[in-house]
């Protein structure tokens, strides 16, 4: 379990952002995870409260938008989001990419 | 009523990390030292295979290893009958060791004047995959007992490393693992990757394993 030191880092991000954009006010965090993503976005919501606690983000809501899974096929430049085929749906070619759903990113914050 | 403004930021999470394993390069870099990250599941042999590669290297150079685990203080009891500069990291739950907690590890160890520093990670093939701890090679063990399907089942690890050693290959009689598979299975997922089979029991093939060791030592520190 490292969701906790993440969060801590996420809210220490955000301090200095906030205080180099002199912001006084955060409302709001959205975080962007993708499905292949080391972090399980379940523990990021039961581990932020006490992340947050005595920060700057304390009363702030946590919203977490799931970014799937994209596979593109080399061979045939076909894109799917099916992770669990080991190949191709099109060709069977076993020549893949994954070009989406390992992001981990912090997209906006609502401030004041 | 104030006025509230959504401010993109789109900012990776790991972004602050990657900036600190930056750091952690270039100091390496300046002092000529050259930092293996390596990293296993628990019960793996990272200690032995570690006793085994400073014995048969430490008369060419000056080795540093820093421990980390959770809690104790056993592996860094072995390593340093070895004769190598150890120090025990302990990381207080955290199940990987992250750019900046190296850093520290580096400070203390005093790396000054050593040519090898090899952070011991925490034993576990998920999430230190996902932490570039600023080293200057990645490598990982992976033992007969845990089976050939691991690169199937955790391949971001097997996709950042540089060299794999397959250890406990003494071990291959009494074990349904298909070496061959593994090989297979690893160079699919890394095209580039180095694999060791090794058993640091019985010191089988960690000469080679040294050999690729010492080549890259003197690359990093432009020798």
């Amino acid at each position: 379990m490292h969701e906790l030191g993440i969060v801590i880092n996420i809210v220490e991000q955000i301090e200095d952002f906030a205080k180099k954009n002199s912001l006084t006010k955060i409302d709001k965090l959205v975080l962007e995870i993708g499905e292949l993503s080391s972090v399980v976005p379940k523990y990021i919501e039961d581990v932020y409260p006490m992340a947050v606690e005595q920060t700057m983000l304390q009363d702030t809501t946590l919203q977490i938008i799931i970014v799937p899974a994209r596979v593109l096929c080399k061979d045939c430049h076909t894109v799917f989001n099916d992770i669990t085929n080991k190949c191709c749906p099109k060709c069977n070619g076993h020549n893949l990419k994954l070009v989406r759903g390992q992001e981990f990113n912090i997209k906006e914050i609502v401030a004041y | 009523m104030e006025k509230y403004r959504v401010i993109e930021i789109q900012r990776n999470v790991y972004a602050k990390n990657d900036e600190e394993a930056a750091k952690v390069r270039e100091k390496t870099r300046e002092e000529n030292v050259f930092l293996l990250n390596l990293m296993s599941s628990p019960g793996s042999g990272k200690t032995t295979t570690l006793v085994q590669t400073i014995t048969r290297m430490k008369e060419d150079f000056k080795i540093g290893i820093i421990e980390a685990d959770i809690d104790s203080d056993v592996d860094a009891n072995t390593i340093s009958k070895t004769g190598a500069k150890v120090i025990q990291l302990h990381t207080g739950g955290m199940c990987h060791l992250d750019a900046s907690m190296t850093s520290q590890g580096l400070d203390t160890l005093e790396t000054n004047g050593l040519d090898l520093v090899v952070l011991e990670n925490v034993g576990n093939l998920v999430c230190p995959a996902s932490f570039d701890t600023g080293a200057s090679k990645n490598a990982m063990i992976l033992s007969v007992p845990e089976g050939d399907d691991k690169p199937l089942k955790y391949p971001k690890m097997f996709r950042i490393v540089d060299a794999l050693i397959i250890n406990k290959i003494d071990a291959l009689d009494y074990f349904d693992f298909d070496i061959e598979a593994v090989k297979e299975r690893a160079k699919a997922l890394n095209p580039n990757i180095e694999i060791f089979p090794i058993s640091a029991r019985t010191g089988e093939g960690v000469q080679a394993w040294c050999d690729w060791l010492g080549k890259q030592i003197k690359t990093w520190n432009g020798a």
